[in-house]
């Protein structure tokens, strides 16, 4: 067994031992596409155009359900980390012939599996029951986009799970960003008709990257030019985010 | 025969809040293969930023350290393909269970499927651990996650082996079977580095000894070796015809840095020199015989305790 598929197996082991963990990261996102998609949708009372294509609101919504299924799956897989130092097989798995980048990389390979089952079933969902016009031709670049923004989200966290002594510091983290970064992205509503300090704050965050390029590879919109940058952009930030967990491993000690 | 763990005027220094810690100031040894190599100190010694150096959880802040002939900074991954490291803190997969502690473990430094599971089996009855292979870790005894911890090591046949501290926490019988299997292990050619505070056991097994401060070698060297440094220091057995308060308050007199009445014989410790010594032991004798009178070297124990004093 390599050492990837090592670290992939332990962490399978272990998220197995906790069915309803699993479970959560998996049907939370679902059920936001479901109630809070229908409800916002009958607010609205009406279709919603962007870039001149009709969408319903559950539709527009899927996408972003996406995205929080990754960050969902990313946040969960990071904690782990707490429950390795609490049971003091951190420090030993830092003595382990892997590298620290295969260690990284192994721990998030069970859980990118985890957030392409339910994203995919997010898919299913939007397409079969709640009618959205998915582009099937697109479905790998889908996955290709959850598989790297899970991957980028999980490095972030991973870094601060690291370095962070306190799991009441690290939830205090992970909630403002779950807060911030969903909310100040074109995740719920497009950025078109908001100010101008928003739409610059939106576009410095991944998560409008993420949801931008899933929009596209799912409905089909989007700025060609913009969303070169973004899929740029977004490999970059999964690039920094694994350099910077790798030296809080580094550091760990 | 070539050294298998090499540390040449290993420093290390860092800062805890306002104040620079020195960790290390300029350790050096080598191990060679095949041997039982024990670092003795209090705590905060060093002991155990040594061990992270040595598995590379940590790098020196200056010198070298290398395992099996890799630099652990240099070439980290390779130096981590030589060895298995029992840590201070003990470490299991909680969630798991035992039989998926030992096999992991196994997988994860790179042992095939079927050899990991013919070891685990053959460790699980060494160990006994058979009846709990299915059982949770989470639910098991601390002295038992210890025990699961030590089994690890025995799962692989890296050439050398790291333990911190490793026997704390276990019962005396297991303690012994695990003294007895690193003993065979070091016949095998493995080399085994043990930092202990437990100075039998470093007594028992090692061949060389290490004796770290505040970061620094106080001593090293075969436990011969040692005892000679430690010239000063003999223990004293007297057996008396009879005991009273008087004898032991002109015993006491004596200074001994340790002194023990039982019955009608007294052991003492003493530090300074023997011949000034015999002659009050030969003024007490006369007002009590002394039937019996034997004068030893120093136990590890009492070597460490004179090194403190001489430093502190």
């Amino acid at each position: 067994m390599t050492g990837v598929g090592a670290v992939f197996y332990r962490d399978y082991r272990q998220r197995m031992t906790n069915v309803g963990f699993v479970f959560w990261d998996l049907f939370v996102p679902l059920s936001y596409l479901v109630l809070f998609g229908l409800g916002f949708e009958r607010m609205l009372g009406q279709a919603m155009t962007v870039e001149g294509q009709d969408f319903s609101y559950t539709g527009f919504l899927v996408p972003g359900v996406l995205g929080m299924v990754t960050f969902s799956v990313a946040m969960n897989t990071a904690w782990g980390f707490f429950m390795d130092k609490d049971s003091g097989i951190f420090y030993e798995l830092l003595t382990y012939p892997i590298t620290r980048t295969q260690l990284l990389i192994g721990k998030i390979s069970f859980n990118v599996l985890l957030a392409v089952i339910g994203s995919s079933l997010s898919i299913i969902l939007g397409a079969l029951v709640l009618g959205t016009p998915v582009r099937w031709d697109l479905l790998p670049l889908t996955l290709a986009i959850v598989i790297l923004a899970t991957a980028g989200w999980f490095f972030l966290f991973s870094a601060f799970a690291i370095k962070l002594d306190r799991m009441d510091a690290f939830n205090t983290v992970t909630s403002a960003s779950y807060i911030l970064l969903m909310f100040f992205s074109s995740m719920f509503y497009p950025l078109g008709n908001l100010p101008a300090w928003f739409r610059v704050a939106a576009y410095l965050n991944p998560m409008t990257w993420q949801v931008d390029l899933l929009r596209f590879s799912l409905l089909g919109i989007g700025s060609p030019k913009t969303l070169i940058l973004e899929a740029v952009a977004l490999a970059l930030f999964t690039t920094l985010c694994l350099v910077l967990a790798v030296r809080a491993l580094n550091r760990a000690a | 025969m070539p050294n298998a763990i090499q540390v040449a005027d290993v420093k290390k220094f860092y800062r805890a809040g306002s104040d620079a810690v020195r960790a290390l100031d300029g350790v050096s040894f080598e191990v060679p293969q095949g041997r039982i190599y024990g670092l003795l100190g209090p705590n905060g010694a060093g002991k155990s930023t040594l061990v992270k150096i040595l598995s590379t959880i940590t790098t020196p802040t200056s010198g070298k350290a290398s395992v099996m002939g890799f630099d652990v900074e240099r070439e980290p991954l390779l130096s981590r393909q030589q060895m298995t490291v029992v840590l201070q803190q003990t470490a299991t997969e909680n969630l798991l269970t035992v039989g998926d502690n030992l096999l992991i473990y196994a997988y994860l430094h790179g042992v095939k499927k079927q050899t990991a599971e013919d070891r685990m089996k053959k460790l699980a009855e060494e160990f006994e651990l058979t009846a709990l292979l299915r059982d949770t870790v989470q639910e098991l005894s601390l002295g038992t996650k210890r025990r699961i911890q030590v089994a690890k090591i025995f799962m692989l046949d890296a050439p050398v082996i790291i333990l911190d501290e490793a026997t704390t926490g276990m019962d005396p019988l297991m303690k012994r079977r695990v003294m007895d299997r690193l003993r065979a292990e070091a016949r095998n050619g493995r080399t085994i580095l043990l930092t202990t505070q437990v100075l039998s056991e470093a007594e028992e097994l090692c061949e060389s000894i290490m004796i770290l401060d505040r970061g620094r070698s106080m001593a090293s060297g075969t436990l011969h070796e040692l005892r000679k440094l430690s010239t000063q220091t003999f223990r004293v057995n007297l057996t008396f015809a009879e005991t009273s308060d008087e004898l032991v308050r002109r015993l006491q007199a004596l200074e001994p840095e340790k002194l023990e009445v039982n019955g009608n014989q007294v052991e003492m410790v003493f530090h300074g020199e023997e011949a000034a010594l015999l002659g009050r032991l030969a003024d007490i004798s006369r007002d009590t015989p002394i039937l019996q009178f034997e004068v030893r070297g120093p136990t590890l124990e009492e070597i460490f305790i004179a090194l403190m004093k001489e430093t502190r």
